[in-house]
């Protein structure tokens, strides 16, 4: 079953947050909805990323890959320039430089396409009709678990609530 | 952030949707005027791939000029986004909110068109792709040791990254649009606000990235306009071999990318009636700002020109003397006059500092910044090591239409860009004012 | 052991008739200008006579100094090009390859001796000049960057015949037009690892100097002058 409740600002959502967490609702089966970014104090709502250690694999990756590619282009057809070695990290340091920033920048946004849900898995689907002065607030619940998510909402002051069966 | 700014909703939207709705006269002869432009350059250009290179004013020595000049121009006004967007992100400044997208939109356009530099600028440029490393028959590849493949690598890392930074903010507005647009706009902000929802998990995950995104273009804009200074400070022309050059560039690059972002915003606040989001503090912000980088640019090019002075070497001075006393020196004086003298007055009295006089300030920034990278270029190659071989240089009515027509595209795209996407980021806006 | 090839120029001798440049002009196929682009600052010479005067009159003093393309040894034109277009070859000659060159004319910028020469337009030779063109020189096409090879043509065929004569190639075999044409024998060229060419005693002689030595590019061309 799902529970959408619609609430008029952020402090009714906030402590109708708390009380479903308190009652041992589980964060991922909570999903919010709103025009601009809920501040949430941590721990409420958190969800795992892995978006920073993406960065970094992204742009060693990225870095090792330019170091490999360089050394065989220059190593294949080895052509002397101004006297310089053949193989030079000095002289193509800028290369690596920006190829790591690349990988970090294309893992960075791959991540974001991915945690976001927008590419790939969706927890389950928005309430439809969002007004863009309200917040939505949907709980994902068993049958029986429907009041007790119900209490929490409705003791925060919730303005409107709906229930639907899942997809 | 003044208490007056707790814009509902609708009122926001309404304010900020209204650009995207029709095309008024005016917009129309704007398009038509800079279409016309557009047009000429690139009849300039063709003509030139036609009958031959020939046809610019450069010749032996003076082998870079205006091409070279407005790439160099290009990418130093793409840093505007980066510097306000990424660095008032960073630091958390809520001003900035109503001017990150502006910015960030000048950075694309900029470097779309400073990227097209080098090729107007090529010899062949039907071979143009011979300098990416794709496999051929020949087994060839780039000579990954030059500057120019240094650039090309590092424009095509900062382009991808100012185009992500650009585009990850503006999903959510994208969303909030789809929901109200009809026909071709509705599938077009369908297809590229990728279904965003407005979920919890889509807001901290676009959090998360913005505030990395943030901390790696600021890495990249630093690095993309050191390397487009060691295009100049790898090579032994004198006054060019110089270890300053790096930082040099990236603080005249930052310098005119907060001067055109002042004119962008300017002119955006007259002609899509923004005066509530775009406010004189906003001005202000930005003209102190653009007083600090120009303080900073005196002290670069005091730098430059006083160590050059003192060392006496014959052939850096033979440079100097061009640009202080000989053929140059007129555009010289204009320079310092415009990227000094003006800032300093109009935005250093405080009882002068206006939105009229830091449009002023920023508009001979762009006209000083502009002659500062000419100057970097043509006195050096016209008074090369050999005396016999030294030259003069004037441009010719290709070199002129393909730079004036470069400003036409940016305005052309910006013009695009403003019937298609709000100016001012809705959600960032209302989240900043609502805290 | 490879050649090394390399020039010896005396400017004690040196006249400054511009015999080099004429014949360069002939045996290298080198594009026409006319008055316009020359004043301009378009002409093409691959060996150009520098003159320098010296002292006030009646005591002046003028030097004539042919420069052509040095050959260094640590060419500062050759990494700066995106292409590969220029390179060392392993007979020490800064070889360029006309049809890789794209025309991004760095290689030009960063030359200290100023001796590169850009083709703005395709050329055109009036007629009957294109019957005078050396057939084992290409043309190059516009857009594309050229200077002194030290004739490699000839030098090609010097060591084409020396190798069908089944003898190692003597010291004067390969001569670059413009040392065959000078009337006053101030061009030497050959091959700097024979200890025993005239090229390598010259230049290891007092009075060799080379031009911008202090900048590191290591020239092969010496020029020969009297102690001051």
């Amino acid at each position: 079953m799902l529970l959408t409740g619609e609430f008029a600002d952020r402090e009714a959502t906030v402590t109708a947050l708390r009380a479903l967490r308190a009652k041992g609702f589980d964060p991922e089966a909570i999903d919010l909805y709103s025009p601009e970014p809920v501040e949430l104090e941590p721990g409420l709502l958190d969800r795992p990323s892995r978006m920073s250690l993406a960065a970094v694999a992204g742009g060693v990756t990225a870095c090792l890959l330019a170091v490999a590619f360089v050394y065989y282009t220059q190593t294949s057809y080895p052509l002397v320039t101004g006297g310089m070695p053949i193989f030079s990290l000095w002289a193509t340091g800028v290369i690596f430089y920006e190829m790591t920033m690349l990988g970090a920048i294309a893992a960075t946004f791959l991540l974001f396409l991915w945690e976001s849900g927008l590419l790939g898995r969706r927890a389950f689907p928005a309430p439809e009709a969002l007004d863009p002065g309200r917040i939505y607030l949907r709980v994902r619940c068993e049958p029986h678990q429907l009041v007790t998510a119900g209490e929490c909402l409705f003791e925060a002051g919730v303005v409107r609530v709906k229930k639907d069966k899942l997809p | 952030m003044a208490a007056a700014l707790e814009i509902p909703h609708d009122r926001l939207r309404q304010d900020l949707w209204r650009p995207l709705r029709g095309a008024g006269a005016w917009y129309i002869v704007a398009v038509v005027l800079v279409g016309l432009l557009v047009g000429w350059g690139l009849f300039a250009w063709g003509y030139q791939i036609r009958t031959g290179i020939g046809v610019v004013g450069k010749r032996r020595p003076v082998m870079w000029s205006f091409y070279i000049t407005n790439f160099v121009f290009w990418i130093g006004i793409s840093h505007a986004g980066t510097l306000i967007s990424a660095i008032l992100r960073l630091t958390h400044a809520r001003w900035r909110t109503p001017v990150t997208r502006a910015a960030e939109a000048i950075t694309v356009f900029a470097l779309m068109i400073g990227a097209m530099f080098p090729l107007i600028h090529l010899g062949r440029v039907e071979v143009f792709y011979w300098l990416v490393p794709l496999p051929n028959e020949r087994g060839l590849w780039p000579n990954f040791r030059s500057p120019l493949v240094w650039d090309m690598t590092a424009i095509f890392t900062y382009l991808t990254g100012s185009v992500i930074y650009l585009y990850l903010p503006l999903i959510p507005d994208l969303a909030q649009l789809r929901n109200h647009a009809a026909g071709w706009r509705r599938r077009l902000y369908k297809l590229l606000s990728l279904g965003w929802t407005g979920s919890d998990r889509e807001w901290q995950a676009l959090e998360r990235a913005m505030k990395l995104m943030a901390g790696m273009i600021l890495a990249v804009a630093v690095s993309v306009h050191t390397v487009v200074a060691w295009d100049f400070a790898m090579a032994l022309a004198p006054t060019w071999h110089s270890t300053i050059f790096g930082p040099y560039f990236v603080a005249g690059a930052i310098f005119s990318g907060i001067a055109a972002l002042l004119l962008v915003m300017a002119i955006a606040r007259r002609a899509l009636r923004l005066q509530a989001y775009l406010q004189p503090l906003h001005f202000d912000n930005l003209a102190k700002l653009l007083l600090l980088m120009s303080l900073l640019w005196v002290y670069f090019t005091v730098s430059e020109n006083l160590t050059v002075w003192y060392g006496n070497e014959p052939a850096e001075m033979a440079v100097l003397g061009e640009r202080l006393r000989g053929r140059y020196a007129p555009l010289f004086w204009v320079m310092v006059v415009c990227n000094f003298a003006i800032p300093f007055v109009l935005l250093g009295i405080r009882r002068l500092r206006s939105i009229g006089t830091a449009t002023l300030s920023a508009a001979a920034v762009l006209i000083g910044m502009w002659l500062e990278r000419f100057l970097i270029i043509v006195p050096t190659l016209a008074r090369p090591r050999l005396p016999a071989a030294w030259g003069t240089y004037s441009p010719s009515w290709v070199e002129i239409s393909i730079t004036v027509a470069t400003f036409a595209t940016m305005a052309f795209l910006y013009l695009i860009f403003c019937k298609l996407f709000p100016i001012v980021a809705v959600w960032e806006y209302k989240h900043a004012s609502d805290r | 052991m490879e050649h090394r090839w390399g020039m010896v120029i005396d400017l004690d001798r040196c006249t400054g008739c511009e015999a080099c440049v004429a014949a360069c002009h002939a045996e290298n196929n080198l594009p026409l200008s006319d008055p316009a682009s020359a004043a301009m600052g378009r002409a093409v010479h691959w060996i150009r006579v520098d003159r320098y005067w010296e002292g006030e009159f009646p005591h002046v003093r003028v030097k004539y100094v042919p420069v052509l393309c040095q050959q260094c040894d640590d060419a500062p034109c050759e990494p700066v090009c995106p292409v590969y277009a220029t390179y060392q070859n392993k007979e020490g000659l800064n070889a360029q390859v006309y049809n890789r060159c794209v025309g991004t004319r760095y290689c030009a910028n960063n030359c200290p001796y100023s001796v590169r020469f850009f083709n703005w337009f395709d050329p055109q030779w009036p007629d009957p000049l294109p019957l005078q063109h050396n057939p084992d020189v290409s043309i190059r096409s516009g857009g594309v960057m050229e200077k002194c090879t030290f004739c490699v043509q000839r030098i090609q065929r010097a060591k084409r015949d020396a190798r069908e004569e089944d003898r190692p190639v003597a010291d004067g075999d390969a001569q670059p037009a413009c040392v065959q044409s000078c009337p006053a024998e101030a061009m030497i060229f050959g091959d700097l690892n024979d200890p025993e060419s005239k090229v390598s005693r010259l230049a290891s002689s007092g009075r060799a100097t080379r031009l911008l030595e202090d900048l590191g590019t290591k020239p092969k061309v010496f020029y020969l002058q009297r102690a001051r």
